[in-house]
Order: structure tokens, then sequence, then C-alpha cells
């Protein structure tokens, strides 16, 4: 074992280009990693990130380049391959089987113990005294499904390093953590950086990456913009990165907050929903974005569930607010005053200052609260009230459908009973492409072959098209690129500015923070406080997220 | 800076693999099939009899009613699920509509046999029961029969072939619904319900025809429909003796039409589409996967029970042990081979259409070459076993 930091090159990626039928994802892409070194690989979606690590662990052959390891050549035909270097990738969707222990699950494929027999007393001993020196004790025989995310993640962690990962590849490792988790996260990486071990951190959230990253290479439209070699040095800010990404500068990330009307379209009384929520009241506004904030497992989701029809209520009643005009037709929720949502978004305008036009300009007629019975997601939609699922994969959308099918699936009425309109249905699709920019190749290519970013905007674009007065949005970034990121802020807050409620649920405290007009932190089931979006702090926040007496 | 460009949607036209291999591979595959069989037969045989027209006519006659099955197994296939008990529902609902319209029929016969019985029986007690049917059908047959002869309507074929239509569809509706209501609110595995389905459905024609066969005592009533046809304007079969489109292949023509339709242009198509390629979010999107599913699996009942109306007319007869017999496999092939996604929400009917006609194809190119007939099932095996290998290289594009 070599003391200190050894320095020298262990990777060396050299001009890597990668071209696919359609597009050139990798374009003469260099790329060197040192040994014991964290280093930060950011970009959009879709800039080659992926594929750039895909390569690198085997997955993927390039078109062109190689790949020297410690000055030599080497051809990765297969992640056996790279693993045998000790290049090892952890995904975003981790690769664990659910029904075996940890211990299985970390010497899978390379069990101790003779042809036939497992030495599971053997193995059960060595994973234990890995998991400790990872300083995340783990119970070795405990099942993989009975843990949580986090520590599925240590377990990928902990099975990387027991093959003597050299190289660790690691895909938006805190997209599914809480802020404890991500600490120990960075502990953990802290300490296998100083065995020597070299990490690619993978991510979307500029702040943790400048935060753990030694350098930082910055991808954009299959090439290498930069690399920034001291960023802490260099005082390298996220505004800095994001428009490294983005290639133009980025004002202000957050769209500004306009003024909620009054009128309560959404009344929530004393909501329980059994061993999730218990006891949860708010009141929603026109036009208001009130933000969820918590650690994972505050019952957010299932409370939103609820609301959405989704889950069985155990208690409490919802009362929803609707204009007369309304309620007349509420059997034909087409149109209404909200169908000029589909007008183009209003953006933000270049001078942030200049926001009076929108600024308590919303008109809207007095509302008639109604206490109404949501037992379906039927009587939700047919409330006004979308739930956009945290889990956009399994619970979002269809992803072998097209993307028109998608963005119409549940407002499908709309489009005929016998005789469905393919023109009408392929026209509201343009206006959501047109209007929250999605990048699509053909309307009728499925939705599986989108970036995450441009799912989640079919995603939204499937319950704006339902013209809903409360839209329930449940991480609604999560694992979506920077532009994408903020053309969704802009379309919350252009449709708020025209009197639609929002309830968003985040596990990005600074999304929160940013969006809001009020923030409601939520612990154990209940809700905590609802603080205003001036007093709504990190601090404050977290303080009431993690049931530290507020100061 | 205003960053509400609108974004054109440029129409390119990329080469699809998987498209490709989904929309146009099984109609490749069977145009290659029929060059195939027509060369061999010449080479072969030194003629050529495949591509007359009614060897043509033959092949779909044979073939429309696992076509029409089949058609009904693309939607449950697509909705995600599977119907194993296709063809045992078939037997049961053809052989019970027989059944039925015999007994109306025949009615003064079976109560004076049952007379005659109780008789007997009552005469020699020692001699034991003797009844001329097993129980418990016996009693129930005799009971239908003094019901209809109250209200007039023994011995009359009408009134039979009524009975038999009726009694068929409706039969095969209700059992698939009743699949179907197992499956969405009793929250079986489609395979499981469906496989007792199968046992439950075979096991009730046998036991009501004893083992042996449903033959119809309808006369040419109640086989007009299996056997007869449109005319064929220009064609002849020989002077005189023109070429028929049979009945059965009208129907499976229209019934896939009607399907298609279904599946691209109504709501439920789309629900079914939406339900196959993620349950979880169908629900999440406000759709009553429930509902739809039981409608899945009621439509495919009522498609059992028309192909086993037609067969049962052009046959004039259903045999309870061998009617249906493998009729899911065959449609459960015709719809891989058409394209059709096993994991449900991607599939398309003329897949399943070009699947029957290459099914259809393949058995006879192996009657003509005088090949086993015992063969046949390599020969399919391998087909489907090719089918899903193309899909599989399909979907790594």
């Amino acid at each position: 074992m070599i003391c200190g930091m050894p320095v020298g090159q262990t990777v060396d990626l050299r001009d890597i280009s990668m071209q696919f039928p359609a597009v050139r994802a990798l374009d003469g892409v260099s790329l060197s990693l040192s040994r014991g070194e964290v280093h930060g690989l950011i970009g959009e979606n879709g800039a080659g990130k992926s594929t750039l690590m895909k390569i690198l662990s085997g997955l993927q052959r390039p078109t062109s380049g190689e790949i020297l390891i410690d000055g030599e050549p080497v051809h990765l035909h297969h992640p056996i391959d790279a693993q045998k270097l000790g290049i090892v990738m952890i995904h975003q969707e981790l690769n664990l089987v659910d029904e075996l222990s940890v211990a299985d699950n970390i010497f899978l494929g390379r069990e101790p113990g003779g042809r036939l027999w497992v030495n599971g007393r053997s193995m059960r001993r060595a994973a234990s005294d890995l998991l400790a020196s990872l300083d995340s004790p783990l119970p070795p025989r405990a099942k993989v499904r009975s843990l949580s995310i986090a520590q599925q993640q240590m377990v990928e962690i902990a099975k990387a390093v027991s093959q003597q990962a050299r190289v660790l590849i690691m895909d938006e490792p805190t997209a599914v953590l809480t802020a404890r988790e991500t600490k120990a996260l960075f502990a953990l990486i802290e300490r296998l950086k100083q065995t020597g071990v070299t990490i690619v951190y993978i991510s979307h959230i500029l702040p943790e990456v400048l935060h753990v990253c030694d350098r930082i290479t910055v991808m954009r439209d299959g090439k290498i913009v930069t690399t920034l070699n001291d960023p802490r040095g260099e005082q390298v800010t996220e505004r800095k990165l994001a428009s490294l990404m983005v290639g133009r500068e980025m004002s202000d990330f957050f769209p500004p907050r306009t003024t909620p009307s009054s009128e309560v379209v959404l009344s929530v009384k004393n909501l329980s929903v059994r061993g999730h929520a218990s006891d949860i009241s708010f009141d929603l506004h026109a036009g208001e974005i009130l933000g969820f904030a918590g650690l994972i497992g505050a019952g957010r989701t299932e409370m939103a569930e609820a609301i959405a029809g989704l889950r069985k209520k155990s208690g409490g009643r919802i009362d929803v607010g609707s204009a007369l005009a309304d309620r007349l037709h509420s059997s034909v929720r087409q149109g209404g005053p909200y169908e000029e949502m589909h007008s183009p978004p209003v953006g933000r305008d270049s001078n942030p200052a200049d926001s009076s036009p929108r600024n308590g300009g919303i008109a809207i007629p007095p509302y008639i609260l109604r206490e109404t019975k949501i037992r379906s997601p039927r009587d939700a939609v047919a409330a006004g009230i979308a739930y956009l699922s945290e889990d956009r994969k399994a619970a979002g959308l269809s992803l072998d459908l097209s993307i028109v099918h998608n963005t119409t699936l549940v407002s499908l009425p709309r489009f005929g009973t016998a005789w469905l309109s393919r023109r009408r249905e392929e026209l509201a699709t343009r206006r959501y492409v047109r209007d929250l920019q999605i990048k699509a190749g053909r309307l009728r290519d499925p939705v599986r072959s989108l970036s995450g970013g441009n799912q989640q905007k079919v995603l939204l674009a499937k319950w704006l098209e339902t013209s809903p007065r409360v839209l329930i949005i449940d991480e609604p970034t999560r694992g979506v690129d920077i532009g994408a990121k903020r053309q969704i802020y802009d379309q919350i807050a252009a449709l708020t500015a025209r009197g639609m409620a929002c309830i968003l649920i985040s596990s990005e405290l600074n999304e929160v923070l940013g969006l809001s007009h009020r923030v409601a932190v939520m612990r154990g089931g209940k809700i905590q406080a609802i603080l205003d979006a001036n007093e709504a702090t990190e601090q404050t926040v977290m303080n009431y997220a993690a049931g530290v007496s507020a100061p | 800076m205003n960053t509400n460009i609108p974004v054109e949607i440029p129409a390119r036209r990329r080469f699809d693999l998987r498209s490709f291999v989904e929309t146009l591979g099984p109609l490749l595959a069977l145009a290659a099939l029929v060059f195939v069989t027509y060369k061999a037969e010449i080479y072969f045989k030194g003629e050529q009899n495949f591509l007359k027209p009614e060897n043509l006519i033959n092949i779909l006659k044979q073939w429309s009613f696992v076509g029409i099955v089949a058609i009904g197994m693309t939607i449950v296939i697509i909705s995600g699920g599977i119907d194993l008990s296709v063809g045992a529902l078939v037997a049961m609902a053809g052989g019970f509509g027989i059944w039925l319209m015999n007994t109306a029929i025949n009615a003064g016969k079976f109560i004076s046999e049952n007379d005659a019985a109780i008789k007997d029986y009552n005469d020699n007690v020692a001699m034991g029961l003797n009844l001329p049917l097993t129980l418990p059908w016996s009693g129930f047959r005799v009971g239908l029969a003094h019901f209809f002869q109250q209200l007039h309507m023994d011995g009359s074929n009408a009134w039979g072939v009524f009975f038999a239509f009726t009694a068929t569809i409706l039969l095969a509706t209700l059992a698939g619904w009743l699949g179907g209501v197992l499956i969405a609110k009793g929250r079986l595995a489609p395979f499981i319900a469906t496989l007792g389905g199968l046992a439950i459905y075979r096991s009730i024609a046998l036991s009501l025809a004893d083992g042996g066969e449903f033959r119809s005592a309808g006369g040419t009533a109640f086989s007009a429909i299996g056997t007869g046809g449109i005319n064929l304007p220009h064609f002849e079969l020989r002077p005189g003796v023109p070429l028929q489109l049979p009945w059965p292949v009208i129907i499976f023509v229209l019934i896939a039409i009607f399907a298609a339709y279904l599946l691209n242009k109504t709501r439920f198509g789309r629900y079914v589409y939406a339900i196959g390629s993620n349950e979880r979010a169908a629900v999440y999107s406000a759709v009553r996967v429930d509902r739809i599913k039981i409608y899945v699996y009621t439509l495919m009942g009522a498609l059992c029970g028309i192909a086993a109306l037609l067969l049962g007319s052009r046959m004039n007869s259903i045999a309870s042990s061998s009617t249906g017999n493998l009729y899911e496999l065959d449609a459960i092939a015709a719809v891989v081979i058409g394209g059709t996604h096993l994991g449900g929400g991607r599939g398309t009917i003329r897949g399943t259409v070009v699947g029957v006609l290459i099914l259809g194809v393949i058995s006879n190119m192996l009657g003509i070459l005088n090949v086993s007939p015992y063969l046949q099932g390599t020969v399919k095996g391998s087909i489907i076993i090719a089918a899903a290998l193309l899909q599989q290289i399909g979907r790594k594009e």
C-alpha cells in the first residue's frame, strides 16, 4: 500500500468519438483521470456524459479513439473486461438482487467457497469487515429489499470496493438521497479517495459537484467544453458551471414570483393516510406555489397521492374551489378559464425587476369551496387536480407509447370516444412541444426515446392538457438537466401567473425555496410548519424537517 | 433574452430497424414463404396447385377460426395479459350450443327416453338405475326438453338454430367476462386464471358429451353459415360451379377490421395499449384499468363464441376432446409472428392477420409436399422461435 497521495495518470481516454445512426454522441473527446481524485463530469442531458462513461465501463464500444490505463492501451468489449481492470460503474438504477442478502449481493458471482458450496460464514465475515471499513455498518444477512435506497447504494459501493475498483463511476448518486445520507456518502467518497480510488462523479446538482470534486469537466454537445483543474481554488460558482453547461450566461435561476390571489382553490382539513400522514391541513390559493419540504419518508408523496385519489384516506376532508361559471359546465371541463394557459408561456423578462404586468394582475372570479369526495384518480381529474408522480418511469409515463398518446392519455375524452381525432391530438401535442420546448424527433416516436428532461416535459404536458386548477408536482426535476429545469420552472411560474395553483414537492431544497410562495415542512407524516417565502431559509426548513427545535 | 423560441419538429425520416421488423418483417416473411412454396411444389411435383384460387381460399377457410381467436388474443396480449383458455372455451361454447339445439329439436325423444328409463327402473329395481345420460346433465336436459315442449319450441329447426347461436355466443362471452373479473378484480395472474379456465371448460365439454362429440341435429339450417359463402365473380371451379368466398373468411376479415378500428381509433383501444405498456402509469392517469381489462377478456370470450359457432356449423359437429385443441398456441403463435410484443403495449392487428396467413401457408405447404403431419409442430415451433429472435434483434437497436 502506498501511503500518502500517489500521483500519476491512471486512465486516459484519447480522442473518443461515438457515432450513432442519427447523432454523433461524442466527438473527439479526451479526458484523463488521475489516481485518487474525484472528477466531476457535468453537462446537460444528451451532452454525452453517459455515453462516455458507458464506453469507459465497457458497455459500449467507441467508433474511434482509444483508452489507455497506466499508459497501456486496453480494449473493453464487455463490462467484465472493465471490471477486471478495476473500472466499475454504479448506475442510477441500482443493480442489486432484492431477494438476496447484503453479503450475497456484494460477492455475487465471486462467492468464497468450493465449487458447489458457498462458505456463508466467511462470506458474511468478509462483508461485515468490508462494510465496517467503509464506516457503513449494515447487517450482512439483511435482505437488500429491506434496506433504504441509501443503504442499497452503500452495498453497491461495497461491492465495487470488494472488486478492487480503481475507478468508480457514480451516476447521479445523490438523486435519491436525503441531505443526511448525502453527507454520509461524501464522507465515504473522501475515504475511498484516500485509498487511491479515482471517482468519476456525474451529477446535475451543482453545489454538490463543487463541494465534492477536485476537478470538474464540463461537456456539451458531445464535446468537452473545459476541464476546471482547481475549481475550489478558482472560486468557481454554481452559476459559472451552469453557464458553461448551457453555453450562455444564465441570469437568475428562478423566475420571479407573482402575487397569488386570495381565492382558495383547495382546502385540505385534517387529512390522514394510515401509516404515512396525519392531520394535514392547509389552504391553497389560486396562483400560489406551495412548496413541501421534508426528508424522504416524511409522508409528502403519500399525502399528495391521497389528494389525487390514488391512496385511501383514513380521515379528513378536501374542499375544492371553483368559479360558479366553471361549475355549471363541470361535466365538460373543456376550455374554461384555463384554456388560455395553452398560449405560449410568459417566460422570464430580460430585466428581472420588470415583472409588474403579471404581478397582482390575475383576474380570478370569486370561488365557491365545496367538499369533494376524491376516491379515484378520475374523481381528482374531474375536480381539476393533476398529480405528476415522482416516479416518472414506473408511474408517470407509458414509455412504449408515443409522445402524442402520452400527452392525451388522461384527457382522451376530449378527443372523441368512438373515433379519436388524430389531427386534434397532434395539434394539442404540438402546442406543448412548442411551449415546453420538448426536443423530439417525431411526435409518433415512443417516449422511451426521449431524454429524462424531455420525458418530464411530456409528463407535464399530459397533465396540463387536463386543464388543472391544482397541479401537484412531485420531484419535478429529478434527473433533469439544467436547461430543461429552467423551462419547467418557467412553465410553472407562467401557469401560476394565470391562476393555476401548484403544490411543489421536492427534495431539492433550493428549488422549493426558489419557487414557492409558502413552504410547508413535513416530518413524520405531519406538517411541522408553514413558512412564508421570506422567513423560509435553508436553515429553518432543515431544522423543522430534521426535528431540531427551531432557533 | 427570450427563451421561448418556437421549436419546429424536424420531419426526420430515419431507418428504424425495430418498426421495420415489426411492420414489414412478417409481410416479407409471408411473401418469401409463398414464393418458396410455389417453387418447391413445381420442383418436387412438377405441377402447381398452391397458388390456385381454390387452394388459397381453402387455406383462409381453414385458418379463419384460429384467426378470429388470434384477433382477440392480440388485444389480450397488447393489454399485457394472455388467455390460455380459448381452445377449451371454443369446444365448450360450441358444444353447449349444439347440445341445446339438439335438446330443443329432439325434446320429445329425450322425454320419452327418460320416461322409459324411469319405467325400466321402477319395473326392475334390482337392476339399478340406468338413465340414458350421465348425471348431472341428464336431468338438466330432460328439464330443458320439458321447458321447450311447454313453449312449443320443440322439433323446430329454426328455434334450435336460434338457441345454438345465442347460447354459444352468450356462454363464451359470459366465460370471458368471468375470467376478466377474476383477473381484474381478483388480481389473479392472467396465466393462472385462464389455465384454470382451460381445465374447467374442457372438462365441462367432455362431460356434457360423455367424451364423444356433439353432432348437430339442425340440418342445413345450422350448417349454412359455416359452409356457405358469397360467389366470387369471374372464378369458376368447374364450368357452372362458382368459387365461393366462405362466410367464416368474410367474418374473420370483418372482425379484423373492427378490431383494428377498436385499437387505433377508440379510447378503449388507447387504454388497452396504455395498460399493457405501463399499468401503474395507466392507474395514475385515471384510466379505469379494471374495467378495461374486463372488457378485453369479455371481448376475447365473445370472439371465441363466434369462432365456436362457425366451426360447429362448418363441421356440423364439435368433438369434445379435440375441437379447439392447441388453439391457444396457434393464436399466440400468430400474434407473436405478427410482431406483437408478448410483454404488452405494442402490437397490431394487421401483424396478427399476416401471422395467421403464415401459419396457414406453412401447414398447407407441408401438406402439399407430403411432409408428415406430425412434423408440423416442429416447423411451427421453429417459426415462432425465429420470429421472437427477430424481434429481439429489432429491440436491441
